[in-house]
């Protein structure tokens, strides 16, 4: 059974339509992405399964729940620039929201002692969070949107602002935590998503326009492609490659010639036979596999 | 408990950021300065440089009930202005600067966190007015004749409410808007909207919460509570009550992220 149920998400601001018609589920384990360009409705989308906004249609399922139900018990949810109170330290403000999501003093405290730790944050846990860097609050971010165990953990855009080594920690602790919980997160940096995520859901204007694991959409988009890298000047051998069977076409970029092929068994025989009748200063010759960007223009652009 | 949660971070945040400090003594100041002024006032006058020679100065005869008059009357302009300022950003200003996203989304009740808010700045609003009133009876026991101190909890009492009535419209306003500074004006502006209104109907709006503060000069001459002010207290613990109730409401409705 799916954890989470969107049904004909919509949510209309004035006239324009943030998030038209979404829909899409998933079950208990995974770790999701929702991936989109800056202005997708990635983040309409995440606030509205966390309540914050009201959805002006569609319905919105939780586990074994009523339709849109408050759901807030069972999700943590990590804005994109999450704002504490800088007079708190980290700490207390952990046991803080642990207290409001209804834990005892004692869970509270023990459940923020753990997570401070799961997060590398014990040596500052008594220190003001208006001292904390990007990256801790970040950190701090993840460890209260966890502290009453939640089923669904949703994250919104929770590298994209960080330095490398901040980028680095956070993505490490994700995988960790997808051990054992269900996540949600958003995100526009493709590699991110490809990293650590099992299942994409691609958004575009509002819409879904591709959903799967990453298994599903590589075969899907599987475009059948050869690198060659040549030592010299590449023009000489386009000509010669275009025109063998099983070539579609065939272009340079950076440095290597790319071609587009139909048929990979035959492509790759004629191409390594032409290579080593004519002696070609052959340097690299990969098959490549469709990465994410490629998908994603793909499915945005039909 | 989700309320005692709420409200205990509210204490610890004026606490913090030391409301807790300047709020009583500013209100203990406003409270003293007619009192103290208009007692010393000839010898104000010496030492800035005495009268012309031959000009008399008639001061009027004070009586304590004129004098505890004119700390209400500070606490009517200046009070209301610190009320006012105190607590404009207290839901508003967290909802501006994000805050509420992250403790919003934990399952917190709207009530719980509208009741905890309002009920510290009614804390700290009562607390730091009845050190003033105090420090105000103290100085006009002294300087000007009795005061009982009955007469002194019915003032505290009744003129109470009128500044929790302050605080619940802030509070109100609080749940509308996302700019402190508006909830501050809307504030200030009620209130004397409401005064002049009062004062425009005054033969029909006797009950008026407005109107508090001259039954409660009527209180202390007569030295009983007159029926108009017990009526007006009604009248000012429903206002709060609807106050209260249609912030709850408006939150409920209100988008919490933009």
């Amino acid at each position: 059974m799916a954890l989470l149920t969107v049904e004909n998400l919509s949510k209309q601001y004035d006239n324009s339509l943030v998030v038209n018609q979404t829909s899409f589920q998933f079950e208990s384990g995974k770790c999701v992405a929702l991936i989109g360009p800056n202005g997708a409705g990635k983040t309409t989308t995440l606030r509205m399964l966390s309540g914050l906004l009201k959805p002006t249609s569609g319905t919105i399922t939780f586990d074994d729940m009523k339709q849109n139900a408050d759901i807030r018990g069972n999700i943590g949810y990590l804005p994109q620039h999450p704002v504490f109170f800088k007079w708190m330290t980290g700490q207390e403000f952990l046991i803080y929201v642990g207290r409001l999501a209804n834990l005892s003093k004692q869970e509270a405290e023990s459940r923020a002692e753990r997570l401070l730790d799961c997060v590398g944050l014990t040596e500052s846990a008594k220190r003001r969070i208006g001292k904390y860097s990007g990256g801790m609050k970040q950190r701090l971010g993840i460890a209260q949107a966890m502290i009453h165990q939640p089923k669904l953990l949703i994250l919104d855009e929770p590298v994209s602002s960080l330095d490398p080594i901040g980028r680095r920690d956070v993505l490490t602790l994700m995988e960790e935590l997808k051990k054992d919980m269900t996540i949600l997160f958003s995100t526009h940096i493709l590699s991110d998503a490809d990293e650590v995520s099992d299942e994409l859901l691609l958004l575009h204007e509002g819409r879904i326009v591709e959903s799967g694991s990453m298994t599903e959409l590589r075969d899907k988009y599987q475009t059948a492609k050869i690198e060659l890298g040549f030592d010299g000047d590449l023009h000489k051998y386009k000509e010669q490659i275009t025109d063998l069977p099983a070539v579609t076409d065939c272009y340079i970029e950076r440095d290597l010639l790319h071609v587009n092929i139909q048929d990979m068994a035959a492509a790759r025989h004629n191409i390594l036979a032409i290579a080593s009748a004519q002696e070609w200063p052959l340097t690299s010759f990969a098959i490549n596999r469709a990465s994410l960007e490629d998908m994603f223009m793909k499915a945005v652009n039909g | 408990m989700q309320w005692w949660t709420l409200f205990q971070k509210e204490l610890i945040e004026n606490m913090r950021n030391v409301k807790w400090i300047w709020v009583p003594l500013i209100m203990i100041l406003i409270a003293i300065m007619d009192p103290l002024t208009n007692y010393y006032l000839p010898q104000i006058i010496e030492a800035t440089g005495g009268m012309p020679e031959g000009a008399k100065i008639q001061l009027p005869d004070y009586q304590p009930s004129d004098v505890v008059m004119m700390s209400l009357g500070q606490f009517n302009t200046i009070g209301v202005l610190i009320i006012a300022l105190i607590s404009m950003g207290t839901i508003a200003g967290e909802r501006k600067n994000g805050v509420s996203e992250l403790i919003l989304v934990k399952p917190v009740s709207y009530l719980n966190y509208i009741t905890a808010k309002w009920a510290s700045f009614v804390l700290l609003t009562l607390v730091s007015f009845s050190m003033g009133m105090l420090a105000s009876w103290y100085y006009i026991n002294l300087l000007f004749g009795e005061l009982s101190l009955v007469a002194l909890l019915h003032i505290l009492f009744f003129y109470g409410l009128w500044l929790m009535l302050v605080v619940s419209l802030s509070i109100f306003y609080n749940t509308l808007f996302k700019t402190p500074g508006l909830v501050a004006f809307l504030t200030i502006s009620t209130i004397v909207l409401m005064g002049a209104v009062t004062t425009v109907f005054s033969h029909i709006l006797e009950w008026s919460p407005s109107r508090i503060t001259n039954y409660i000069q009527k209180m202390i001459v007569t030295g009983n509570v007159p029926s108009d002010l017990a009526g007006a207290a009604i009248v000012t613990l429903s206002t709060i009550v609807l106050l209260i109730a249609a912030s709850v409401v408006a939150f409920r409705k209100k988008e919490l992220a933009s």
